[in-house]
């Protein structure tokens, strides 16, 4: 029990040392069994899918067209580093870059032969394209039974609209999703730019896909384990992010109601919104009765937890309540600047127990202030790669600590088929004058 | 066989009325879920709806107090949707584990199972004698899946933490919206969403590892830290021009055009992912000398700010007199990105989601029909599936607690008279519903 530990061994240290990710080379990697391949095309998604495959110790060979996946031209103002895109960039991690042209037969062999030696392929063409070529799940089954093929897109490769042709996106994962419907400003009496169903900034559309397709091989993988089998993975990336758009669905049903967008307010728990402070904003929530009544104390106002308007969060989750308790909060928050409404915060609640302690603050933070933030880098979040191609930089570590088989961040990325020559020789036998060749006729 | 058409054939494989005729991913992998809210709770469901064994291990009487959180304070039979959409196919029991005979019941069940999720505040399972390091060594073969706003040693470990916090610091806020406005809360958990996903993921790979060596492990994963490892190229962006990523609303400043754009009726997203879909943009907009302007002909011309800002004025301009559909219709023909921004409602009536399952019907014994949305990935040979909903507080105690740890229901008599064990107080959220005949549902022992 923990009374009879010794007070030095605590927990936080404990932890720490068994995860730290500074140590993870030392240590063995949880998927370093499985070889995959990485055929998507212009579609972050796969990449992103990859990614967390590689992080985990997979041995990644990302198969690009010989001009190199469109992809790489996805990035902010059309910006590049020695000629790739930031995205690109970003989730080029731990992986393999070799060329072929799927366009030619030679080719299609070569990609074959390749599947043939293969745990998992990910791709993102249209649906049935990879099927057209001969290199659809059907048709490597036969010659690789073990095999788990991951598909990518926004609309799935079965039900009626997947026959549709119409192409996937990021924008569209997000806009089928239903996300882009309750996120943003509603509307205001007079038509604005900005109070309208809106997109969220980052890649969501892809970064769901990708993470859902991660889960979906893993968990193919296991049953791979059991029964020797491998099967097909399907993965709307819009379907992704349903998964996670709360009681939108269940509401409907129970209740006939279609949840729309609000802004910072919200239907279920309140206050749980973004206030005003001097030069910044913070998050602050106290949703149960027994956090409400602190957060009262902390603004000044304890009468308000007696208020008729506010005294259950039935009565507080009322748009107009809303709006009343939002201009009280701000009226107090707007006195401060936003660093000291944080510590006011934290210093109340350390005095509270339990419920009564469930007031909780975060500061909106700018990236360029997040990256400044010491405790990321403490914990692996940001790393520095010294790349020997795209020197030094720093981009986002993997986000899982783990005390037997820590992911890691091994290198960045590489050039259009920086890795023909190893693994055409590797896993062909095909040698520096056979290489030529197939380079000569364009399939590499 | 190749006479078959590819969507016929990929129809049959993945039939949704065959799933239940198919084996399950997580089979014989038993959960113990220890959580509250949402954090924890969607890890749990993702695993839970690929056939995972999850017991739902809650505090007697009130139990998770996501239970209480309701849309506009509304419950459905003294349930709430906000509980039901992420509590799908799980035991829910109850034990007080920081008693000393409900710590004695949690190491028990450890020693039966493969994987336990926490999310309570980082150290407190192990000051009360039921952290990694108890429980590993009554179980080295523990997955232990620990979630939290900060992780388990940083600077921040003793704040609590909700979505929005992680939202609000992870710089995923100040990317999203437009400018010159108050910065946007996401109208969506997706903090504690995506970080449920990152542990789901790792727990994965930690099985993967364990079927290989025997070993369990313990896993770390912060809400915050999630988010910011999606954050595509803000961090490469910052770091090598030096300048802050601004907010562009509904504008891709990294693919272009990409963009949520007002139709006649409705909202919709258009995109072009490559010169060929921009070119059938073009020709369904009438204008196809744009595709050869040198302004618009490359994917890295049509990035540069202006020609990005000219582009989406065009093609704003062009969608806001045509309707949503018809450009849908154009993007089929001409093969371009285009999607109709949907609400709940589209949903529910979606023909195509519902023969994939994503949006999924099905009868709970206790609550009647209900549609949710079905699992995330589609997997041809071992997919996943829905069950049932979530239950009333302690609705399997007597099932779970007789058939895992063989107690008497003498027993079972004295731990819930300690209040150790317990079923739901008298309270919606918590309760059956009104007219619950006592028997629907209950699974005999």
């Amino acid at each position: 029990m923990s009374d009879d530990r010794d007070p030095k061994d605590s927990w936080y240290d404990w932890a720490r040392e068994q995860t730290d990710p500074r140590k993870a080379s030392r240590k063995p990697e949880a998927l370093d069994d499985l070889l995959v391949l990485d055929i998507s095309y212009g579609n972050v998604g796969g990449l992103v899918c990859s990614s967390m495959l590689a992080e985990l110790g997979a041995q990644v060979i990302r198969i690009e067209p010989p001009a190199g996946d469109v992809a790489r031209d996805y990035s902010p103002f059309g910006l590049a580093h020695q000629g790739t895109g930031f995205g690109y960039l970003a989730e080029g991690r731990n992986k393999y870059h070799i060329t072929l042209d799927l366009q030619k037969s030679a080719s299609r062999e070569i990609f074959a032969t390749l599947a043939k030696h293969a745990d998992v392929i990910i791709e993102t063409y249209q649906p049935g394209v990879m099927d057209s070529w001969g290199l659809g799940y059907r048709q490597l089954r036969e010659i690789n039974p073990r095999l788990i093929y991951a598909a990518l897109g926004t609309y799935g490769q079965f039900g009626p609209r997947a026959r549709s042709g119409r192409p996937g996106s990021e924008i569209s994962n997000q806009a089928y999703s239903g996300l882009v419907h309750i996120n943003g400003e509603p509307e205001h009496l007079e038509p604005t730019e900005y109070g309208v169903p809106t997109k969220v900034g980052s890649w969501y559309g892809w970064y769901a896909e990708g993470m859902f397709a991660a889960y979906g091989i893993l968990l193919a993988l296991n049953f791979r384990t059991d029964t020797g089998k491998g099967q097909m993975v399907d993965v709307s990336g819009a379907e992704c992010i349903m998964k996670f758009i709360d009681y939108n669905l269940s509401w409907f049903h129970m209740d006939g109601k279609v949840k729309n967008r609000l802004g910072n307010y919200d239907i279920a728990v309140f206050p749980y919104t973004f206030i005003r402070c001097q030069e910044g904003y913070t998050f602050l929530a106290a949703y149960n009765d027994e956090a409400f009544e602190t957060l009262m104390e902390i603004i000044e106002r304890p009468e308000m937890a007696q208020d008729p308007r506010f005294s259950s969060f039935q009565h507080r989750t009322t748009v107009e309540n809303e709006e009343a308790l939002q201009f009280l909060l701000e009226e107090w928050s707007l006195r401060y600047p936003v660093d000291e409404v944080i510590q006011r915060v934290q210093e109340a609640i350390s005095k509270k127990e339990g419920r009564a302690a469930a007031v909780v603050t975060g500061k909106v933070t700018q990236p360029a202030d997040v990256i400044q933030e010491q405790n990321w880098w403490d914990r692996g979040v940001f790393q520095k790669v010294n790349d020997p191609t795209y020197g030094e930089l720093t981009l986002q570590g993997p986000a899982w600590k783990m005390s037997q088989t820590p992911p890691r961040l091994k290198w960045l990325c590489r050039p259009i088929g920086a890795d023909n020559a190893f693994i055409y020789l590797k896993y062909l036998g095909l040698g520096s004058s056979q290489l030529a060749a197939l380079k000569q006729e364009g399939v590499i | 066989m190749e006479e078959q058409s590819y969507f016929d054939w990929s129809d049959a494989l993945f039939a949704v009325a065959k799933i239940f005729g198919k084996p399950e991913a997580l089979k014989g992998v038993r959960v113990l879920e220890l959580c509250t809210r949402v954090f924890g709770p969607v890890t749990a469901d993702l695993l839970a709806e690929f056939g995972a064994e999850v017991i739902k291990i809650e505090l007697p009487g009130v139990g998770d107090l996501m239970r209480y959180v309701a849309p506009r304070g509304f419950f459905w039979q003294n349930i709430s949707p906000a509980f039901t959409h992420m509590n799908h196919n799980k035991y829910h029991v109850t034990i007080d584990i920081r008693t000393p005979e409900g710590g004695e019941l949690l190491r028990a069940l450890v020693a039966k199972s493969t994987v336990l999720i926490e999310n309570f505040r980082a150290g407190s399972m192990d000051s009360w004698g039921v952290g990694y390091r108890d429980l590993s060594a009554v179980n080295p073969g523990l997955i232990y899946q620990a979630n939290s706003g900060f992780g388990q040693w940083s600077v921040y470990k003793d704040r609590p933490s909700y979505d929005a916090t992680s939202q609000a610091m992870s710089g995923f806020s100040a990317i999203t919206g437009f400018p010159g406005r108050t910065p946007l809360k996401t109208g969506i958990w997706i903090g504690d969403c995506t970080g449920a996903l990152f542990a789901a993921i790792g727990i994965m790979a930690a099985l993967h590892h364990r079927r290989k060596t025997g070993q369990g492990q313990l896993l770390d994963v912060s809400q915050a830290e999630g988010l910011i490892r999606t954050l595509d190229w803000t961090w490469l962006y910052q770091t090598i021009t030096q300048k802050e990523r601004a907010l562009y609303g509904n504008r891709d400043i990294s693919c272009s055009p990409s963009g949520v754009f007002r139709s006649r009726e409705g909202f919709i997203a258009i995109a072009a992912l490559d010169d060929q879909q921009f070119a059938g943009l073009c020709r369904a907009m009438q204008r196809p000398e744009l595709a050869a302007d040198s302004r618009f002909s490359t994917v890295t011309a049509r990035l540069a700010e202006d020609h990005n800002r000219a582009l989406y004025k065009m093609v704003a301009e062009w969608a806001v007199a045509l309707d949503a559909a018809e450009i849908e219709k154009l993007a089929e023909s001409h093969g371009f990105a285009a999607q109709r921004v949907v609400n709940a409602r589209d949903h529910y009536h979606d023909e195509h989601l519902r023969q994939r399952g994503a949006v999924c019907e099905f009868d709970d014994p206790l609550y009647g029909k209900v549609v949710e949305y079905g699992p995330g990935p589609k997997l041809s040979e071992s997919p996943g599936r829905m069950r049932w909903l979530a239950k009333p507080v302690g609705f399997h105690n007597s099932y779970i607690f007789r058939t895992l740890l063989n107690l008497t229901e003498e027993r079972l008599r004295q731990l819930t008279e300690k209040q150790v064990i317990g079923t739901w107080v008298d309270r919606v959220g918590a309760k059956p519903p009104d007219d619950w005949n006592g028997r629907d549902g209950i699974i005999q022992p």
